[in-house]
């Protein structure tokens, strides 16, 4: 799709600067400014209070009616559904929370040539992980070894720390295997007197655009391809066929086709994304099944997280497949079909992988604020 | 040229959504705290310290007694709830124990807390400790708030006499105001943090504020 009039760019042009204004305000917000008090400083957003404050409400409400909704189901069966509703509302506004594994979803999938519905896949199955680990960390402490509070929270600290660290080796990998992409497609714009190497080049990151016949075994020669364990594949695509033009002393840039992603081996890398996300369950569903498990109906509260975990795998799947298409929209608007396009599409994942990277270090070091566990 | 403006195009689109993605919200409450605060006065006039009750709600209540033995079920004794009552302040440390004091204007510091004790009365759990100052201030205005910044826990002032002043010096005059539900409020109070740039953290929004006016 090409932009032919002047105005729809200017008008482009114009949304662009306000989002990326936004992006920056609230970049710098989270990034920068350090807490006065010296702890962990909380995103600040301070100029959305309306919205925000009426969310903050919402959960509010919805949490605390919780503990008295499995009271309630002691002696009535029947709140046990209430339970469920609440759970599940909570779920939803929750997500929009930190510390659920949007940004790195998000990001995995825009820096790999992610498909809408794998992210939907892949955000129900993290927020599946999320909730069974939480069962498990109350099950095993709390119900079997009838640990202490502190018991608890020091095995959530530990758990924390190592998501923290998964998600930064998790982005090192991506950094690693997109910076490669990026590079090599920067250096294919540098000899710009040979447009149809360009062409060429590009035209293989034109995926499943511009090919019906994709060799695949090809793929696995090129050198930045080895990085990813994929095998098989299925195209969504038929267009009409196009002459796939290779010329490897080029500066061959080759991610891999997201109908290669596809394939069985495919989700054996995405089960790396459900694990990195997955790991770090929510504080409050650890609360509820403490909780539940004191008022003797355990069974109640582990529907209860389960239900939790639907309702923040909608809203993160929502937010995963804005992030896919707007990668579309901005793969489209940058017309990848010539070499510039190429380059910024290479330069879009490895800067997604970047984030990822980021995010981890990030969580690490305490410049990031997640969820906190519930030590006090 | 227009090559380049496109891809300039689409990388501020993607960078803007991704910010969308990854711009944590807010965190909201897990732990709801319902709080009294006394300011101890020397009899010299000059402040030494807060004295906190904190009452938490009953999930985390529930939680924090997890796992802990007692003679009879269901009853907690001081001393069984020593050893949570000594986590809780240590743990409390490292958020400063969410009370920050300015005397005229210049923050002050507290020391490690004393006096702390743990009570269970009516399936719920009270803090009791003394927060006492690095060194005693005596200023013409000090402001005490009491809260969490990254607002993980909310703290609410108890409906009936939340404040006393003990052995205050007559003329000291104390009021405090609570933090509004958060939409009105917030909003009003987030505009000022923006603004004044510094300072601007989220859960000053839900603070609790104390101001002790001596002449």
């Amino acid at each position: 799709m090409r932009l032919k009039s002047g105005l729809a760019r200017t008008l482009a042009l114009g949304v662009a600067v306000v989002v990326v204004v936004l992006a920056l305000d609230s970049a710098i917000h989270v990034l920068m400014a350090q807490n006065p008090f010296g702890g962990p400083r909380p995103p600040a957003e301070p100029q959305s209070g309306g919205i925000v404050g009426w969310l903050l409400a919402k959960q509010s409400e919805f949490y605390r009616e919780m503990s008295s909704t499995i009271r309630a189901a002691k002696s009535d069966g029947s709140a046990v559904w209430t339970l469920l509703a609440i759970s599940f509302a909570y779920g939803i506004f929750h997500a929009a929370g930190p510390g659920h594994g949007k940004a790195v979803i998000s990001s995995y999938l825009v820096a790999n040539q992610e498909t809408a519905r794998r992210g939907i896949v892949l955000s129900f199955a993290s927020a599946l992980m999320q909730s069974l680990v939480a069962v498990v960390i109350v099950g095993i402490c709390a119900w079997l070894l009838n640990a202490t509070a502190k018991t608890m929270c020091g095995a959530e600290k530990v758990i924390e720390i190592a998501s923290y660290a998964l998600i930064a080796a998790f982005g090192a990998r991506l950094v690693w295997t997109k910076g490669g992409g990026f590079f090599r497609a920067l250096q294919a714009r540098q000899p710009v007197l040979t447009p149809a190497m360009a062409t060429a080049a590009a035209a293989s990151h034109h995926h499943g655009h511009d090919h019906d016949h994709h060799d695949h075994n090809h793929a696995h020669a090129h050198a930045n391809v080895a990085h990813h364990d994929h095998d098989g594949h299925h195209h969504d695509h038929d267009d009409h066929g196009h002459g796939h033009v290779h010329d490897e002393h080029c500066g061959h840039s080759h991610g891999p086709t997201p109908s290669e992603l596809a394939g069985p081996g495919g989700w054996r890398r995405g089960l790396s994304a459900i694990f990195t996300v997955g790991i770090r369950p929510c504080s409050g569903a650890i609360l509820v099944l403490v909780f539940a498990l004191a008022q003797g109906l355990f069974w109640a509260g582990i529907a209860a997280t389960f239900v939790m975990g639907l309702g923040t795998a909608i809203t993160v799947a929502t937010i995963a497949v804005i992030a896919v298409s707007a990668k579309d929209v901005a793969r489209r608007l940058s017309g990848a079909s010539d070499g510039g396009g190429a380059l910024v599409m290479r330069g879009l994942e490895f800067a997604a992988a970047g984030m990822v990277l980021l995010f981890g270090v990030g969580l690490l070091l305490g410049y990031i604020a997640a969820e906190r566990v519930t030590c006090l | 040229m227009a090559g380049a403006i496109r891809s300039l195009l689409g990388l501020l689109l993607l960078g803007g959504s991704m910010t969308l993605a990854a711009n944590p919200a807010q965190a909201h409450p897990h732990v709801w705290i319902t709080a009294t605060s006394e300011l101890i006065y020397a009899p010299d006039g000059s402040v030494t310290g807060v004295r906190h009750a904190w009452t938490f709600d009953d999930m985390f209540t529930t939680y924090a007694l997890q796992g802990i033995e007692t003679k009879t079920k269901g009853a907690y004794s001081r001393e069984e709830l020593t050893p949570l009552a000594q986590t809780n302040v240590e743990s409390l440390k490292e958020f400063a124990y969410f009370t920050f004091a300015k005397a005229d204007g210049k923050k002050e510091k507290f020391v490690d807390p004393v006096d702390y004790y743990l009570e269970y009365k009516d399936s719920a759990l009270t803090l009791h400790f003394t927060l006492p100052l690095r060194a005693p201030v005596k200023p013409k205005e000090l402001v005490v708030e009491v809260f969490d910044p990254s607002f993980f826990i909310d703290f609410t002032l108890a409906d009936k006499n939340p404040i006393k002043l003990v052995g205050a010096p007559a003329a000291c005059q104390m009021k405090f105001e609570r933090p509004n539900d958060g939409s009105a409020g917030a909003q009003k109070i987030g505009e000022q943090n923006f603004l004044s740039g510094a300072n601007a953290n989220y859960g000053a929004m839900f603070a609790n504020k104390i101001t002790v006016d001596c002449p």
